[in-house]
């Protein structure tokens, strides 16, 4: 009887410590290549932003610089740092980690898993206003972005400080009543975000369940890769010159530019235009003039980010772009409103001591700087370009940071911009 | 308290697999631990319907008292006594929740009965068939606490394979001899593997990666499009791989248990023609109409002689046979169109293949033909799948 049943359930057994043996062994399974890491880097996966493998491989070297943003990553003309860098051969290629939807909070948490690769590295943050909505993140995208391994990263990193709580409290809120979440991960994120140590039994239990989900993330997470947008990239290389000549290369924006944004006068891209905009384009007429980018909870989400920045001693350069003027006169954005933010903004930053920054907020009414209504393209993406290169190419100065909790009250996030001097008189 | 569908993650299966050890150990020492059966069943249907899911338990509860009562009254009257308008009565009660769980979405737009839980009807089906086999006078020794068993045999207990009172007894009063426990062992193990591949490849593949892609293809083309073509087959492939997934996983659980719950499935898209298809697919469905609902139909217009005709008797019982499972699929048209299609089907197959008969030598018959046959069925029965998706009615009127 024993062979017979060794013959009907042997392989069951064996097959189940195999898996066992794979999935929850410490062993790192290493399979990220050179190939992997460069379809990557312009991916814009979700998956590559959940997981730790590919972020991890690619960012440990130099060659790649993160990128963290949103949907201007996406925009693929011929000055997207990605094309122009492989066109130069510059010596760094952006490795993007944002797309549409992405916030600070998914930044955050997606940074969780490679503050090793961070430290001490440079790295590139694009601020867009459109975040700063009343609301904040929006829970499904931020959910589309995010993993258990960045929650259970987090966990193992987290110290219990005011920062690490509100940022228990932000996930717990945000990601209320969405599926497969783990119900040992939520329990310790409300113990952290009450301000409670982690037992014994949690941690072990973090640490088999990190064992697994990073198997699962370094067997699977290229599986859906796709090599589409280095192809958008490979066919923008033969519209820049070859002689890397910035006269030469203004000429070729122009010249694309031109082309692409003959069918309406706010300089928006063809396609965009047409697909978007065009049918409704009366209904924009003054939609937005309401729209408010000052008060919101994304200045406490943004504020985790900095601080995570700081501990990872990571040299960043923050840039601030503008919004197309033409369009947001069209549709009633006030310009006040848009000071207001950029004066909160800079505050955030330059107080804390993050002076890295690139302000091309009053830029939006210069010709072919924007790819439509509020997303960087041409003459904007070239003027990122040179700073950015400029700012690689020189030693990080070691900054140093004065970190403050205020910004995680929510005074500071619905601060009236006008209020600004009385708060930093009060605080 | 978590509350898990049957057959539906990892976990459900490892905890199956740790409670089935004195089950299994017990069987190969010849032993049968029915108090530890009930112990376990009790687990798994509280995990079914427990935890957020406890109204569903509180009415397969009261369900379940209803139908005992139900059946052992109607049992001990027939030992008196066999009017046919009390038989018609039970039968009615049998499946009078069953009905109000029906109808209640119709009449209160979409509103799900409070009375309702999962596999409600497949339980119904056990009833009436333990009623009939009771008023038939061949189910003598009708237990009252056998039937709460029989009924809630927790492996099937949502969605089948729908057993019989008798069969069910036989399995369960007795204990399979080693060599044959082996061999269920064995076959059991492996039906649990292929509906691993079935559900969570095959029918994740066609169901959640295809469906919504092929479904807004068609979405985007009024009318007859080759995006439709592409739903009527992905959903088809999606609907076999996710049942006949989750009967084998029924299947198997109940072969580990030592009962012989039958099969529900046999390579329906191999048939020929639509009476080979209907006794390959849904097995213990289509035999449970043909013996409770065909047959009986039958016997009753014969006996009244409603219709003149054999062969007319027949193609009427085959529509109103085809229809009621419509019904019983749910109150809307899609549902009932489909069985009135196969209904019609069956007729017309009928009538083809005794004019076959009738012209020996017409046509010719090879593999060739064959073949054809089985194409002609396969792509029919997807076509009759398209209009049971409900598809249509989100293509033609959303």
């Amino acid at each position: 009887m024993g062979k017979k049943l060794w013959m009907i359930f042997g392989p069951l057994v064996v097959a189940a410590v195999v898996l066992i043996g794979l999935l929850f062994s410490p062993f790192k399974i290493n399979r990220i290549n050179s190939i992997i890491e460069k379809q990557a880097a312009t991916s814009l996966s979700p998956n590559i932003l959940k997981g730790d493998s590919v972020k991890k491989a690619a960012l440990s070297k130099k060659y790649y610089v993160p990128f963290f943003g949103s949907s201007e990553f996406s925009r693929f003309d011929l000055t997207h740092p990605s094309v122009i860098s492989e066109k130069y051969d510059w010596n760094f290629r952006p490795f993007l980690m944002g797309a549409a939807g992405t916030q600070s909070l998914t930044h955050f948490f997606q940074m969780q898993g490679v503050n090793k690769q961070l430290k001490n590295k440079k790295a590139v943050f694009v601020i867009s206003p459109q975040w700063f909505v009343k609301n904040g993140a929006d829970p499904q995208a931020f959910s589309f972005y995010f993993s258990q391994l960045q929650a259970v990263n987090f966990l193992q990193n987290q110290t219990g400080n005011e920062s690490d709580r509100y940022a228990a409290r932000r996930l717990l809120k945000i990601s209320r009543g969405t599926e497969g979440t783990n119900s040992e991960v939520t329990g310790a994120l409300q113990k952290v975000s009450q301000g409670k140590k982690l037992s014994g039994t949690e941690k072990t239990y973090l640490k088999y369940y990190k064992r697994l989900l990073s198997h699962e993330d370094q067997l699977f997470s290229d599986f859906s890769l796709k090599g589409g947008n280095e192809d958008k990239v490979n066919k923008q290389l033969k519209n820049l010159p070859d002689n890397e000549s910035d006269s030469l290369i203004r000429q070729a924006i122009t010249k694309q530019a031109k082309q692409q944004t003959s069918s309406n006068n706010f300089g928006i891209k063809n396609s965009f235009y047409n697909q978007r905009l065009k049918k409704r384009i009366k209904s924009f007429k003054g939609m937005e003039k309401n729209f408010n980018y000052t008060k919101s909870p994304e200045f406490s989400d943004f504020q985790l980010v900095l601080n995570q920045f700081a501990k990872d001693n990571t040299d960043v350069l923050f840039i601030i772009p503008p919004v197309n003027e033409k369009w947001a006169k069209y549709v009633g954005l006030s310009e006040n409103m848009l000071n207001g933010f950029n004066k909160k903004i800079n505050y955030q930053l330059k107080s804390q001591g993050f002076n890295n920054i690139v302000d091309l907020s009053k830029d939006g009414s210069k010709r072919y700087f924007m790819q439509d209504t509020i997303h960087l393209g041409w003459n904007g993406w070239f003027a990122v370009d040179q700073k950015i290169k400029s700012f690689i190419d020189e030693d990080s100065k070691n900054e140093t940071h004065q970190l403050n909790d205020k910004f995680y009250d929510t005074t500071w996030q619905k601060l009236d911009p006008r209020d600004l001097n009385t708060y930093i008189k009060d605080n | 308290m978590p509350s898990l569908t049957p057959y539906e993650n990892p976990a459900y299966f490892i905890m199956l697999a740790v409670a089935f050890i004195p089950i299994v150990i017990g069987m190969l020492w010849g032993k049968r631990f029915h108090w530890y059966e009930i112990l376990v069943s009790l687990f798994f249907i509280l995990l079914t319907f427990g935890g957020p899911k406890f109204e569903q338990g509180i009415a397969l509860i009261g369900y379940l008292v209803y139908e005992v009562i139900l059946v052992s009254l109607y049992n001990l009257y027939r030992k008196k006594k066999n009017d046919t308008w009390v038989f018609i009565i039970a039968v009615l009660l049998a499946i009078a929740p069953l009905v109000v769980v029906k109808l209640t979405p119709l009449l209160q737009t979409g509103a799900a009965s409070i009375i309702g839980f999962l596999g409600i009807s497949y339980l119904t089906f056990k009833a009436v068939q333990t009623v009939m086999e009771i008023r038939d006078g061949v189910l003598k020794d009708f237990n009252p606490w056998f039937f709460l068993q029989f009924m809630a045999f927790f492996p099937t207990i949502s969605s089948g394979p729908i057993d019989r009172y008798r069969r069910f007894k036989k399995d369960y009063d007795t204990v399979p001899d080693r060599e044959k426990y082996l061999g269920m062992l064995e076959k059991g193990l492996h039906y649990i593997f292929l509906g691993f591949v079935y559900k969570f490849m095959l029918s994740y593949f066609f169901g959640t990666y295809l469906y919504p892609k092929v479904q807004h293809i068609a979405l985007q083309s009024h009318g007859l499009s080759w995006g439709l073509l592409g739903v009527m087959y992905v959903y088809s492939f999606y609907l076999f791989f996710d049942f006949a997934g989750y009967s084998l996983f029924a299947v198997a659980t109940s072969y580990f248990m030592g009962i012989e719950t039958p099969m529900n499935f046999n390579q329906p898209f191999k048939s020929r023609n639509i009476k080979e298809f209907w006794n390959r697919w849904h097995m213990t469905l289509s035999f449970w109409f043909r013996d409770y609902v065909y047959m009986r139909l039958v016997f009753f217009f014969m006996k009244h002689k409603t219709f003149k005709n054999p062969k007319t008797t027949a193609n009427i019982t085959y529509i109103l046979n085809m229809l009621l499972m419509g019904f019983w699929h749910g109150e809307t048209w899609y549902y009932i169109l489909y069985g009135l299609i196969h209904g019609v089907a069956l007729v017309v197959n009928d009538w083809w293949l005794g004019f076959k008969k009738k012209n020996p030598g017409r046509f010719p018959h090879n593999k060739f033909t064959e073949y054809f046959a089985i194409f002609i069925t396969f792509n029919f029965v997807c076509f009759t799948f398209l209009v049971f998706s409900g598809f249509l009615d989100k293509l033609f009127f959303h």
